[in-house]
């Protein structure tokens, strides 16, 4: 029987307190009228792995943040061991025994792993000076990480070590402040297949350790492996609690989006000529380190050349590189038609040379937030003169075209065109970020985690923008750390780990073999 | 030539001492995130209070240290809350601060006859046979109590930054307020706690210029100390130490003007005084060159306000 | 390990109401606004500047000026008397000047404080071609406004390359340049170029050819420079491609940059426009207003420049009627010190105070504020 949030009031037996050790009830939450929740509940045992399953937008990493005490609910109960609490800040939630593991970590980068540590003030570290403090946090940083199967350098610097291990200095940090209810958001995110394993196996021994652990999670194959239950939220609201092993994927699905999500079909496919052709590219980045070398590929006309590997391997850095944002160290980038190599050209060289760019932080090199979405539409144009000269600028033709524009790639939520970028939901700007790089049919796309943080209706219009742009014969290059979207796109995949291109495959591409590429150069 | 180089370097302390003051106060403030360019506003009212609580109220130049330090804490309130509470541009608000400051202590001096007054000096400590050294000797009796008090100071701010909870928290602040505000630190409290600290210190250095050097207030006295000791701190890299270090470097750059004018050397007077603004901006320039290509030593979150329910 | 204290606290139901409204029932909820409305901003901005006035007023009765006279000074014999408007409009020029200076570089995100500076340097330009008597006569007063531009500008480079090149923050370079200049005027007027007649700190008088005129009515033709200056800058900000780059670079430089927009030409293009805008001011005053180079003909406009820049936030034509609104100000400070012997700093109080008062009110205007229980 599927529980809702009707029989809330219906005592779950077994161990652990009645109604569970963590329950939210009816919690809504709402951010300057939006409605982020509406009448949300969660119950989560203890011993259990309970996975917070949605996709982006569904308010599954609000209804945590309540639950932690970083946002105050408008209206609903939160109850821990049965006792009604209401959270006056993330201490207070702490002292209880939550602890938070969110996808961007709270760590203080400079600091080192005790330091971090030390600075909750909680659990063990409690009341100490900081001399004392930071003995007592050495010795249980070491003891709590050997308990989970892993090793860490109590005095290493938080930005010295890799992701996966920073990782675990959270966890091991909510250990020693004395968690008993771990909530997990999208902690795979950011690791390679063999690293999500460990650590959905570290996330199975701490529930089996007497924790009750959450996990927030869009992926449907880590909630069938590993979860106890599952809680399914769309839109604000919670859907069902159900046993996930009682469902098959496709019920999940259809729980999740709401209708299913047409997936098409790649056809046989004919190549062209070569039009942009990378050779033995190399970076260093500003402070020194190493960011890429003796990166070789090319990308041919009516192809999607995709490159996956999880960040930090320096695909963020060859994406700046290709987009003019940085300049390497050495190599040589082609595009076809262009007189001379392109590897030290500004943005608005490139661009006249047929390419365009779709990048991962929209806010950061995609849309002015604060300027009105006519203006970030139009802004290529002005600059390479179609929209006028210097002397003059054609508004009005910017603006017809700018609605043309929005409503040909469905750009919603648009009340005027004056209205600010800032006002659009992801989905949106992303959505107006290539309406406005496709004005000029380029030859050349460069796109980097395109859909990251959409919801599967917006994933698939962009997906299906850059699919239109390869049957236009443009040459596609998108570099993503979500392996699912690379293998749906792909026509070829290179496989980046530890700034090399280590291994390239043809369709049709065996996951595992890209996981093992992954990790043997690691 | 020995003569004049042990009077210079007796000299220097004078120089330095509000330097490495003024640094220390924006080292806290700005570890904490906050980037106080209200400074030299805050030096200058400082400076006024020192001397005007000599002249009205009678205090001892000793306690005058105290009266300025107050002051400049109560004046830096406005600037806490309308940067920390009220999150407005910390550049705006710290510039009108400065203007404000500049306009407040120029009408008090003038109104409340306060200006070109001389009041007695800070009392000099008993060294006994320290004084009796040979050349250390005729440095350290030409000080007076604060400038013994500088070292240990010093060493308490660098103590409670690095070695304590609360200097831990301070930084944790500073460095990334989002991984404090979780981990249960009061953002907003510790940033204005750490202005409200720094601008003490900052009204000290004032005061000591007012009433410790010069021992007299005049109009706008400060002469742009305050917007040095803001590249001195960029130059010491946050550090307490280095700081102190950069102190005495400017303090003996100026300390040596009037020694050279003294000993009859000719140089162009108002050409000399430029040298202090020009080695302060010769050593950003340096630094920055120098600094290019390493890891930033800044706090990660300075100038940011910060909210806790953002959404973008 | 587990803490019980929060138990106690709860057990009322949220659907009904509160019955007792104790005020620290609940918490203050602060939430950044999604979207703005353009009258609810003019509206904040208005009644912060009364705010401002008002408390300047509340300090000035505090030092003697009795209430009535106050609201006579600085409203109707202010803007109702013939000669004091036309010392408002002469006022005027040089804070328009300033104004557009600040304005501009504000708009690129380049803090230029070095416009006391770059006007000092512009008065140096102006002073040196009258020194050495250099160009024909009917050629003087545009060669004298050319070497302040050619000055005010060059002075104004250095901040902004190693802005440019070695991220100096300009905020201290232009800052610490403006007592270099300072210093440079000092060593000038005291030595080299002091008026042989008197031997005050001040050049010798410019010959008559190098005074700006005065035109119909006593309106004086520094009014007109200004004028023109506001009127392209509107026209750079509002319809040429240079206004679009200036608006993305202040609202975002990286995107800017991404998009294709030549950011650092364009910022270097703006600030030398900004110091050949300052030094314009320093033209203006020593051609139209002292006659000569004096030691302190600059006093106060780098403040109320800045200020003005952000009042109007960044809009030129705002800047303009902001500068004469201060311009209203500053002639009404200049009669309160001379009946009330109210001090010149007291202007620069109430513009910080004004400024202190808007920029607390632009809390409200971007977030929304709620009690929540």
């Amino acid at each position: 029987m599927a529980w809702s949030p009707s029989n809330s009031h219906i005592a779950v037996a077994g161990p652990g307190p009645v109604g569970g050790v963590l329950a939210l009830h009816d919690i809504d939450k709402t951010f300057d009228g939006f409605k982020a929740l509406q009448r949300a509940s969660f119950i989560a045992e203890k011993g259990q792995v309970h996975a917070l399953l949605g996709e982006n937008g569904a308010g599954k990493s609000t209804l945590m943040n309540v639950a932690c005490g970083l946002y105050g609910a408008d209206a609903g109960r939160m109850l821990v061991d049965g006792e009604e609490v209401r959270l006056s800040g993330p201490r207070q939630a702490a002292d209880l025994g939550i602890g938070m593991v969110h996808q961007h970590f709270r760590l203080v980068r400079p600091f080192s792993v005790v330091d971090n540590v030390v600075l909750t003030g909680q659990g063990e570290v409690a009341g100490k000076n900081y001399r004392r403090a930071v003995e007592i946090a050495a010795k249980a940083i070491v003891h709590h990480a050997a308990a989970l199967g892993r090793t860490i350098d109590p005095f290493q610097r938080i930005d010295s070590l890799p992701v996966a291990e920073q990782q675990l200095v959270e966890v091991i940090r909510a250990l020693v402040a004395g968690a008993r209810i771990l909530i997990f958001d999208e902690p795979t995110a950011l690791l390679t297949d063999q690293e999500a394993d460990r650590l959905l196996n570290t996330l199975r021994n701490l529930a089996d350790m007497g924790s009750a652990v959450i996990l927030i999670t869009h992926k449907l194959t880590d909630v069938k492996r590993f979860a106890d239950r599952v809680t399914v939220m769309r839109g604000g609201r919670t859907i069902a609690s159900v046993d996930p092993a009682s469902l098959s994927v496709a019920e999940l699905t259809r729980m999740t989006v709401g209708d299913t999500a047409e997936v098409d079909d790649a056809g046989q496919r004919h190549y062209g000529r070569r039009r942009l052709e990378v050779i033995d590219l190399a970076c260093t980045r500003a402070d020194g380190t190493h960011a890429f070398s003796g990166v070789n590929f090319n990308v041919r006309s009516g192809e999607i050349y995709g490159i996956a590997g999880v960040s930090g391997n320096g695909q963020a850095e060859l994406a700046e590189t290709l987009m003019g944002l940085r300049s390497p160290n050495g190599g040589v980038i082609q595009l076809e038609d262009a007189g001379e190599s392109l590897q030290n050209a500004t943005p608005d060289r490139l661009r006249a040379s047929g390419a365009a760019f779709v990048p991962a932080d929209r806010y950061r090199y995609g849309l002015a937030s604060g300027l009105p979405i006519a203006d970030n539409f139009a802004i290529g144009g002005v600059i390479n003169g179609h929209y006028g000269s210097w002397a003059w600028i054609r508004r009005r033709t910017m603006e017809s075209d700018a609605a043309t524009a929005v409503k040909d790639f469905d750009v919603q939520g648009i009340r005027s065109l004056n209205q600010k970028a800032a006002l659009l939901s992801g989905g949106n700007a992303q959505k107006l970020v290539i309406a406005r790089e496709f004005r000029t049919s380029p030859t050349i796309v460069v796109a980097q985690s395109p859909s990251r943080g959409l919801d599967v209706r917006a994933t698939l219009a962009v997906h299906g923008r850059l699919g239109e742009a390869r049957d236009r014969g443009a040459a596609v290059l998108l570099l993503s750390e979500d392996l699912d979207e690379i293998l749906k796109l792909s026509d070829r995949v290179g496989v980046m780990s530890a700034g090399r291109l280590v291994a390239e495959f043809e369709r049709p591409v065996d996951r595992q073999e890209i996981g093992r590429a992954m990790v043997a150069h690691a | 030539m020995f003569a004049f180089v042990l009077s210079w370097l007796a000299s220097i302390p004078t120089f330095s001492l509000p330097y490495a003051l003024a640094a220390l106060g924006l080292i806290i403030s700005e570890r904490a995130g906050v980037l106080n360019l209200a400074a030299e506003g805050l030096m200058l009212v400082g400076a006024l209070s020192a001397v005007g609580s000599i002249l009205s109220f009678g205090v001892d130049p000793s306690g005058s240290l105290v009266a300025a330090a107050g002051a400049a804490a109560i004046v830096s309130l406005i600037f806490a809350v309308l940067t920390i509470l009220l999150r407005v541009n910390q550049v705006i608000v710290g510039l009108a601060m400065v203007f404000f400051c500049q306009g407040l202590t120029s009408l008090l001096g003038e109104q409340l006859n306060w200006s070109n007054r001389v009041v007695s000096a800070l009392p000099r400590p008993y060294l006994g046979w320290l004084g009796e050294l040979p050349i250390v000797g005729r440095i350290l009796t030409e000080q007076d109590v604060l400038m013994f008090a500088a070292v240990p100071l010093v060493a308490c701010v660098f103590h409670v930054l690095f070695k304590t909870n609360i200097g831990l928290r301070l930084r944790s602040v500073g460095e990334n307020p989002e991984a404090a505000d979780a981990m249960g630190v009061g953002v907003l409290s510790t940033r204005f706690g750490a202005v409200v600290v720094g601008s003490a210190l900052l009204g000290l250095a004032g005061a000591y210029i007012s009433v410790g050097s010069a021992r007299i207030w005049v109009d706008d006295m400060t002469s742009g100390r305050g917007w040095i000791a803001i590249a001195l701190v960029i130059f010491s890299r946050w550090r307490p130490w280095r700081a102190l270090g950069g102190a005495l470097l400017f303090g003996g750059i100026e300390a040596l003007i009037p020694k050279l004018a003294a000993s009859g050397v000719r140089l162009p007077q108002y050409l000399v005084m430029m040298t202090p603004y020009l080695a302060t901006l010769v050593v950003m320039i340096w630094m920055a060159a120098a600094k290019r290509n390493s890891p930033p030593d800044e706090p990660g979150a300075l100038g940011r306000p910060y909210v806790r329910e953002e959404r973008r | 390990m587990h803490d019980m204290t929060n138990v106690g606290k709860s057990h009322q139901s949220d659907i009904a109401p509160v019955a007792k409204k104790r005020w620290y029932r609940g918490r203050l909820s602060v939430e950044v606004r999604r979207e703005i409305g353009g009258w609810h901003q003019a509206a904040m901005l208005a009644g912060s500047v009364l705010m401002g006035l008002i408390l300047s007023g509340c300090i000035l009765v505090a030092a003697g000026v009795p209430a009535t006279s106050l609201v006579q000074e600085m409203l109707y014999s202010t803007l109702l008397d013939a000669t004091n408007l036309r010392t408002v409009l002469f006022q005027a020029s040089p804070l328009i000047l300033v104004g557009l200076s600040a304005a501009i570089a504000f708009q690129v995100r380049f803090w230029n404080l070095g416009i006391e500076g770059q006007m000092i340097f512009g008065g140096l330009g102006a002073t040196f071609v009258s020194l050495f008597d250099l160009g024909p006569d009917y050629a003087r007063l545009p060669l004298m406004a050319l070497a302040a531009i050619l000055a005010g500008t060059a002075w104004a480079v250095l901040p902004t390359l190693l802005k440019l090149k070695l991220n100096v923050n300009e905020i201290i370079s232009t800052l610490l340049l403006n007592y270099v200049a300072l210093d440079l005027l000092f060593h000038l007027v005291y030595g080299a170029w002091k008026d042989p007649k008197d031997g005050f700190p001040h050049s010798a008088l410019y010959r008559a050819s190098e005074l700006l005129p005065v035109l119909a009515s006593g309106i004086s033709s520094a009014l007109v420079i200004a004028a023109f200056a506001t009127a392209t800058l509107a026209y750079l900000t509002i319809w040429s491609r240079a206004g679009i780059y200036m608006r993305f670079i202040e609202a975002n430089p990286s995107v800017a940059r991404a998009v294709g927009i030549p950011v650092q030409r364009v910022i270097l293009v703006v600030v030398l426009l900004s110091g050949a805008l300052a030094s314009l001011a320093g033209f203006v005053i020593v051609s139209g207003q002292e006659g000569r180079l004096t030691q302190s003909f600059f006093r106060g406009y780098g403040v109320s420049g800045v200020l003005i820049g952000f009042l109007a936030r960044n809009n030129p034509i705002a800047a303009a009627a902001v500068a004469m609104l201060m311009g209203v100000l500053f002639v009404a400070g200049q009669n309160l010190q001379v009946f009330y012997s109210i001090p010149q700093a007291m202007v620069q109080l109430i513009q910080a105070l004004i400024v202190i008062c808007v920029a607390s009110s632009d809390f409200l205007i971007r977030h929304r504020v709620s009690w929540v229980r």
